[in-house]
């Protein structure tokens, strides 16, 4: 969408323009409503969702020693990892494919043709993985909690800590994974694309045990990504500071969390913007007629 | 075929008199395309008026695709001038799409949504959105409203497309091969719809079809839009009358044989049977050239390579419509 104002007779007046922006809005939020009652009603990506927070459970109730050289049970960390790693799946594995997906079907195209459609998809998109993310991680921290004396905050401090990481977390993965979901080429080779290095990652970035038993270098590539001070910062927020002992540093190193994660963010939406306005500008009826071609030639679509 | 008020004179923009300086709501003058140095539209001139539905009819590849992408703005072109509904369409900003409708052959979104929730959904993006149950009566889904999109016939889909193109009002219409594995019913049904929208609401429809059944049967002027070039535009009747081919006269001769014969002028030569059998003729037949004669002599002339003479034929330059008026 081009936001040029036009310069013909259909030139709008302020008041009509607020009334409009009133409304993408209302049908953004509508919108991403609508998208997460579908959602909840698909028991394929239910199960998704839902085998994530399982698989997690199942692995926090298998370790059973505590944190090398801290107090803390072994289950504690990798409760706080996985959370991360949930959080960063759903930004740069959901949303990327979902992304691609629709663009594929011709849901980007019809909103690009609808007024103030690119907008409210926007909206949408945000409302429907702020609400996954959050709905995932306080089920992982809460069934954890109640059935496996799983860890939670400590005090207001711990709490805010929670609020900040998962929020920053969010805004470092989320317009990463739009970009990603802006430029890779279909839902098929897409997943493959990404799975491997985000499965890499996780592995690395000290999500499921400490990171000081991987070799320094490894330690070092980690470091560059969100995961790694994702996982730090919840792990501040979720263990006590006993724990820090097990960090590569010995702290919990919040400051360099919010940088890292902020830079990430800011990374994320100066490649997000253009990325996203090149998609909407290219899709139209004969790319999608091609693309739905390529698609069914590889036997991947119904005509 | 229903005619625009006053005239068919495509020059004529008095023919809506209450508005005496209207605008053509898609005007093109000189639109040129190429592709890396080659060449797909070679200056096309097209006015099309409020409340007519114009077909575009061509083979694959002579510029219908390009030509429409450039119209509803998902193209920038070459050169030419483009106004659509007072707009470049390389400039049309949200105020400008919201009075365009667009019905594309291969949308297979929103499969998870309801048919209803789908067009109420898209409803909210509007100003003076039409009520989303009487569109559905109007494209004969109501009966399909609760069901999920991705579970319709291919004609019920086109039908719900045609209704999400449709919502917000829309003063210009883009059809896009829209009848293609429609039943014949479904596809009368669709006709209808067209012709009523067009009629009605004066929606100008702009129709790209391969279809030349469909394009006779609701356009009220049609393109042919051949190797990059608009070779003929006119009415059916007009483009019919065009063609290089000559009537057909059939008829049974006096010992019982089924007799045939071509000729420039039915008329006379019916005159001359009738006056020769002094009575009625039996099995009497004349069969005028029709659109699809003149649609295959123009693809067939630029097949061999001759660049048929166009002067006059031009879309907007008024003269087949003058024959007509």
């Amino acid at each position: 969408m081009r936001g040029t104002p036009m310069t013909n007779e259909v030139s709008h007046r302020p008041a009509r323009s607020a009334r409009s922006a009133r409304r993408h809005w209302r049908a953004g939020f509508l919108r991403g409503g609508i998208e997460l009652r579908h959602l909840l009603r698909n028991p394929k990506e239910m199960s998704g969702h839902l085998s994530n927070v399982v698989v997690a459970m199942l692995v926090a109730a298998y370790v059973g020693d505590d944190v090398p050289g801290t107090g803390v049970p072994m289950a504690h960390l990798v409760i706080a990892g996985f959370a991360a790693y949930l959080l960063f799946q759903i930004g740069l594995v959901n949303l990327p494919q979902m992304l691609v997906t629709e663009r594929e079907e011709g849901v980007l195209l019809r909103l690009r043709v609808t007024p103030g459609g690119i907008p409210a998809y926007l909206v949408a998109k945000c409302l429907l993985v702020v609400v996954v993310a959050v709905g995932t991680v306080v089920l992982l921290l809460g069934a954890t909690a109640l059935l496996l004396d799983g860890p939670l905050p400590d005090g207001p401090g711990g709490w805010l800590t929670l609020l900040w990481v998962t929020t920053l977390g969010l805004l470092a993965v989320v317009p990463l994974g739009a970009a990603l979901g802006a430029v890779l080429p279909n839902p098929r080779e897409a997943l493959a694309l990404i799975m491997l290095p985000v499965m890499g990652l996780l592995v690395t970035s000290g999500t499921v045990f400490p990171i000081t038993s991987l070799p320094v270098p490894v330690q070092q590539v980690a470091s560059v990504f969100p995961l790694k001070w994702m996982a730090q910062g919840l792990r501040a927020a979720l263990l006590p500071d006993a724990a820090q002992a097990a960090e590569a540093a010995g702290a919990w190193e919040l400051p360099l969390v919010a940088l890292v994660l902020t830079v990430w963010a800011v990374l994320g939406f100066l490649l997000a913007i253009p990325l996203l306005r090149r998609a909407a500008r290219r899709e139209s009826g004969s790319r999608l007629t091609a693309r739905h071609r390529a698609a069914v030639r590889s036997g991947a679509a119904s005509t | 075929m229903r005619a625009p008020e006053g005239s068919s004179d495509t020059t004529a923009t008095a023919s809506v008199p209450t508005v005496p300086t209207v605008r053509p709501v898609i005007q093109v003058r000189g639109l040129t395309m190429s592709y890396g140095g080659v060449g797909v539209l070679h200056g096309i001139d097209l006015d099309i008026h409020r409340g007519e539905v114009f077909a575009l009819l061509g083979p694959n590849g002579a510029g219908k695709t390009t030509t429409v992408e450039i119209l509803e703005g998902f193209r920038r072109r070459s050169a030419g001038e483009v106004r659509v509904l007072g707009a470049d369409p390389e400039r049309g900003d949200d105020a400008w799409r919201g009075r365009i409708g667009l019905v594309l052959q291969s949308w297979r979104d929103h499969r998870r949504w309801r048919v209803a929730e789908l067009l109420t959904h898209f409803a909210t993006y509007y100003p003076d959105p039409r009520d989303p149950d009487e569109l559905l009566a109007l494209v004969g889904l109501t009966g399909q409203a609760g069901r999920q999109v991705d579970r319709l016939s291919g004609g019920q889909r086109r039908r719900l497309d045609v209704a999400l193109g449709i919502v917000g009002r829309p003063e210009l219409l883009f059809l896009d091969e829209p009848t293609t594995g429609f039943d014949p019913e479904a596809r009368h049904e669709f006709h209808v719809l067209v012709e009523r929208l067009a009629r009605d609401e004066g929606v100008t429809v702009l129709l790209t079809t391969h279809d030349l059944v469909e394009a006779e049967r609701l356009a009220d002027r049609i393109a042919m839009l051949v190797g990059g070039r608009i070779r003929a535009c006119g009415t059916p009747a007009e483009l019919a009358r065009r063609a290089a081919a000559q009537a057909e006269v059939r008829w049974t001769a006096d010992d019982g044989t089924p007799r045939r014969e071509r000729t420039e002028d039915p008329s006379r030569l019916v005159w001359e049977l009738h006056r020769d059998a002094d009575g009625p003729i039996p099995g009497l037949e004349v069969r005028r050239p029709t659109l699809e004669d003149t649609y295959l002599h123009m693809v067939h002339r630029e097949d061999d390579g001759l660049d048929g003479t166009a002067a006059g034929t031009g879309a907007g330059a008024g003269a087949g419509e003058a024959q007509a008026a």
